[in-house]
């Protein structure tokens, strides 16, 4: 299974979410889901904590976390808040290609050996902590996800592929992402978001 | 820091509009979290580290909440890098309440703070965080609303750190 397939099976599922892009999948993710409701963060370790924060923050809306193996590992102490808070509004999609792809000398992390992020997760506290192997599987996860309610921890074993590598960097930079995501919050929600004055 | 100034301490953070908290637990400040807890207009959110504190308060600020972090002075060592690629980098106003551990009017100050406390102004200026030092207990009354208009203004994290009458 390839990453960038989940990545197309998710698309059509995505309406009025808030999507958090890890660095894994950012630069494919733009491409194929072209919306103002996905905040472009570009740094790893921080995806899952942004989402959270959007999950407490807005508790009515469905925010849906892409995040990567490397990633979760660089930030295992979100997963027992995750467990303890249990935002029911919060899914998290962990691509685990069991390497630091990025690095491009394709060091394997610590899932290619022992450690299974879905158990740590479930024994954080996560009660709905799976892993998919398949395309059929992560198909279905992916529609329960998105339409029912409960925190959803999903380890997706994709195969290491390089496409990320050759796909076209956005011209959309942070900041604009940032505004973006803030304008569609504030006419979405008819809240204000940043202040002219505190 | 006695029961009297963190009840002004939280006064403060409601008059200025701050209504989602997280934080790791420290010493110095203690008191205000009761205090916190006891208020409905705070959402806190107890966190295992201090680089989760940013990350969680940025994303709820994207979202309309106007969030502030509590923490230790040791913990901006802990989530200098997430300050960096997340609020800094992005640009989203954050209130830092910040223990200033190891700080010359430290009052419990000894050789377990002193070394990261001496540390902390530099810390804060290398992730161009504006802040200000609170010594006087009446520092509370105009510093916090002062920050908060400067992180709304900047668009950035802002600090408060806190010392002298606040750490007795």
């Amino acid at each position: 299974m390839k990453r960038n397939e989940c990545l197309e099976a998710l698309v059509p599922h995505i309406t009025d979410h808030l999507v958090v892009p890890g660095v894994s999948g950012q630069w494919i993710w733009g491409q194929i889901s072209k919306r103002d409701g996905n905040l472009l963060l570009g740094s790893l370790g921080n995806a899952l904590g942004v989402g959270l924060g959007m999950a407490l923050g807005l508790p009515h809306r469905k925010v849906i976390v892409l995040e990567s193996d490397g990633s979760v590992l660089l930030s295992l102490f979100n997963l027992p808040t995750l467990g303890t808070l249990n935002p029911a509004n919060l899914v998290v999609f962990v691509f685990d290609n069991e390497a630091y792809s990025g690095s491009r000398i394709s060091r394997p992390t610590a899932t290619a050996a022992k450690t299974d992020l879905a158990a740590i997760a479930k024994d954080a506290g996560v009660s709905y902590a799976v892993t998919v192997r398949d395309i059929d599987a992560f198909k279905r996860e992916a529609a329960l996800a998105v339409k029912e309610n409960g925190l959803r921890f999903i380890v997706v074993k994709v195969e290491e592929t390089f496409e990320h590598r050759k796909a076209e960097r956005s011209d959309v930079d942070l900041l604009e992402s940032k505004y973006r995501f803030v304008r569609y919050i504030e006419k979405t929600e008819g809240i204000k978001v940043f202040r002219g004055r505190g | 820091m006695n029961q009297d100034l963190a009840k002004k301490t939280v006064e403060q953070l409601q008059k200025a509009g701050i209504d989602f908290i997280t934080y790791l637990p420290e010493t110095r400040l203690s008191g205000i979290l009761p205090l916190l807890e006891a208020q409905s207009s705070f959402q806190l959110v107890a966190v295992a580290s201090e680089a989760e504190a940013i990350t969680i308060a940025s994303g709820a600020a994207l979202v309309g909440k106007q969030s502030a972090c509590y923490m230790e002075g040791t913990g901006l060592f802990v989530c200098s890098y997430n300050l960096l690629t997340v609020s800094v980098r992005l640009g989203i106003p954050l209130l830092l309440l910040i223990s200033y551990v190891g700080s010359f009017a430290d009052h419990r100050n000894s050789f377990r703070f002193a070394p990261t406390g001496i540390k902390t102004e530099a810390q804060l200026k290398a992730l161009n965080i504006e802040y200000q030092v609170l010594v006087h207990s009446d520092d509370i009354e105009t510093k916090t609303a002062e920050a908060v208009r400067m992180m709304h203004a900047l668009k950035q994290p802002v600090a408060l750190l806190f010392t002298g009458d606040f750490t007795t």
